[in-house]
């Protein structure tokens, strides 16, 4: 919804991602704040951060499967699993990242090709499902296969990320690394949206028939979605493999791809703000009960798996409320709040 | 041979197991047609249930219970439990696309994790001895008690159901439910009812799948992941279909007990725990949906 006032008289003007100065200004404070904020801050912070980044590229991978497409995907950490093995394995090699980065997000899009086949023959939950067998599958996969491959049980250490010459060895330094490669991903979500393609993926979701009728090759599009989605989680994981210095199968579970889901769900499923405002909303619950959790427990030995549970319990009861109260999401009262901003002192739509 | 008929027993036994619990799956879909993911966590619950009204019931109520008033407080226990979930979930998201229905039981599955862990902290803790344990031989088979008692009541479980599904007015009013919530709703059928007794029958019928799995053994909450080999036992027997369920136990449960003794020495141990999601794939490629259940026509 644009401001009063505003028109474009070129097609161009009109698709152009950020349509106003103001827009434009906005976006560079939020840049230009995220750029600073490791400035003032500890390196915890810079680790919460960096993670923030990294949930975010998944996210929004899935917010082309899912929100996009309207193909459930409910394997998405399986894929940052298989994007960081892959990163690690070709990182071993001594490959530098602008390598790596696109092998891994290749070589994920692929494998949740195979995932996705069945798409051909069913679709709704039941194509869930397969994906929750991709889940189920990886670390039975990952363990069973020779552990010179890809560590087996033990896991993979990570070779050093280098840029440029430089070793992005400090918490600070991979907060900037990530927080680039997920300016590049957002930029390519977003842009996804006025596309042909985007435009093609919104038609299957809507209505797959229809879209076919409109000469739409509705099984291409369900399994480049997926390609696409895996893809961001290919990046997120080459990520991740940098950001933990070690990937072991165990890190990437059907509970963090429901995370990932429950966060694109409570930010709105539609735009990539919703996988925006869903990331940062969810992390803040959770880095706030680990604070009041910290505070009741202080000095308490066991308590790390009371925290893990209540912060499901959060979590789920997040992802209900929202299902239930707010289906459109936090995205939707971001635009309710916008309008009302623009359009005072008239009442907003 | 010999090896060979074993595998057969043991994994028939096992499968019907398997069909128990695909069988509580099969129930709330053919009541609501809902999807429960979260069908693992029910069980872990329901366990708890009963392992709280029986062996931790001195340490919690300060009294031993009699075993008969332990097992129907569980009943009781379970039925609050269903018709809470009713209530408080899926009560409100009636008429909503099958994604959200989807995403609330994923939701759900997260959430009684977290409670579980939460009310019952996560410390494994004997289960009750309540079916016989052991085994006896028949020749030269060797049959386990539990299983073999576990696989008679499935048996009779499902064709008790069957004809409540089939036969009963009740049954076939919820027949209408899984079709479609609107119509359903259109035609004077209840829908908040009968996702109430799709969801208390799910959380016995999946009570009475883990006193049959862990009877005198270990209850932990890893035990949860039952159900997500139970789901493609439900997906190949049909998910409209009760008495599919325990014929694809039967046949899932053979196929690894086979890929058990046959190839898992060969493949490090993989091709047993792979088997029931490939059969699960192969099934959604082949036929969607499954040996037993409704095939849905589509028209735009």
């Amino acid at each position: 919804m644009l401001p009063t006032g505003v028109h474009f008289e070129t097609y161009g003007g009109e698709a152009v991602l950020l349509k106003t100065g103001r827009a434009r200004i906005a976006v560079a404070l939020v840049v230009a704040g995220l750029a600073l904020l490791p400035l003032a801050s500890s390196e915890y912070l810079h680790g919460v951060g960096t993670q923030m980044f990294i949930t975010l590229i998944a996210v929004l991978g899935l917010h082309i499967t899912v929100g996009m497409a309207g193909q459930i995907n409910i394997a998405q950490s399986a894929f940052v699993g298989v994007g960081a093995f892959t990163a690690a394995k070709f990182a071993s090699f001594g490959l530098p990242f602008w390598i790596v980065i696109p092998a891994a997000a290749v070589v994920t899009g692929a494998v949740s090709i195979v995932f996705a086949l069945p798409a051909a023959r069913v679709k709704g939950f039941y194509l869930a499902l397969t994906t929750l067998a991709a889940q189920i599958l990886f670390p039975i996969v990952i363990l069973g296969l020779p552990s010179d491959w890809l560590g087996g049980l033990v896991g993979m250490s990570v070779e050093p990320l280098t840029v440029a010459g430089y070793a992005v060895s400090t918490p600070m330094r991979l907060y900037y690394f990530t927080l680039a490669v997920t300016l590049v991903m957002t930029v390519a979500a977003f842009n996804l949206h006025r596309s042909r393609f985007g435009r093609a993926l919104k038609a299957v979701r809507d209505n797959d028939i229809a879209a076919e009728v409109m000469g739409i090759d509705v099984l291409r599009c369900k399994l480049a979605a997926f390609f696409a989605g895996s893809m961001f989680a290919g990046v997120a994981g080459a990520c991740t493999a940098w950001f933990l210095q070690f990937v072991t199968a165990e890190s990437f579970t059907l509970f963090s791809s429901v995370w990932y889901l429950g966060m694109l769900i409570v930010g709105g499923l539609q735009t990539p703000i919703g996988a925006i405002l869903g990331v940062v909303f969810i992390t803040v619950v959770q880095e706030g009960l680990h604070e009041i959790a910290g505070a009741f427990v202080r000095g308490g030995s066991d308590a790390s798996g009371a925290i893990f549970a209540a912060t499901n319990v959060a979590l789920g009861a997040c992802i209900l409320l929202a299902l239930i109260f707010e289906p459109r999401g936090l995205a939707h009262r971001w635009m309710v709040l916008k309008s009302a901003f623009q359009f005072w002192p008239f009442p907003p739509r | 041979m010999i090896r060979l008929a074993q595998a057969l027993i043991d994994g028939a036994l096992v499968g019907l197991v398997y069909g128990l619990i695909a069988i509580s799956f099969v129930v709330i879909y053919r009541a609501s047609q809902i999807v429960n993911l979260a069908q693992g966590e029910v069980l872990v619950i329901g366990a708890l249930f009963v392992w709280t009204f029986t062996l931790g019931a001195p340490a919690i109520f300060g009294a031993k219970i009699p075993f008969t008033a332990g097992i129907l407080l569980t009943i009781a226990a379970c039925v609050a439990l269903g018709l809470l979930l009713e209530r408080m979930v899926f009560r409100p998201l009636i008429g909503q696309p099958a994604f959200a229905i989807f995403m609330a039981s994923i939701a759900l599955l997260v959430m009684l994790r977290g409670l579980a862990q939460l009310i019952w902290t996560a410390e494994t803790r004997s289960f009750p001895e309540i079916l016989p344990s052991g085994a006896f031989s028949i020749g030269p088979f060797l049959l386990n008690t539990r299983l073999l008692i576990g696989a008679g009541f499935t048996i009779v479980l499902t064709t008790a159901l069957h004809l409540f599904f089939t036969h009963s007015r009740h049954g076939l009013r919820l027949a209408a439910v899984a079709e479609d919530h609107n119509t359903a709703l259109s035609l004077g059928v209840s829908v908040r009812s009968a996702i109430a007794i799709a969801w208390i029958l799910g959380t016995v019928v999946a009570t009475s799948g883990a006193i049959v799995l862990l009877s005198g053994r270990i209850l932990s909450l890893d035990v949860a992941s039952i159900g997500f080999k139970a789901l493609p036992v439900a997906l190949l027997g049909g998910l409209e279909s009760v008495r599919g369920a325990p014929l694809a136990g039967v046949l899932i449960g053979i196929g690894e007990q086979l890929a058990m003794t046959y190839l898992d020495p060969h493949t490090n141990g993989v091709a047993s725990n792979v088997l029931p999601f490939a059969v699960m794939i192969a099934v959604l490629l082949i036929r969607p949906q499954g040996l037993f259940g409704w095939k849905k026509i589509e028209r735009l």
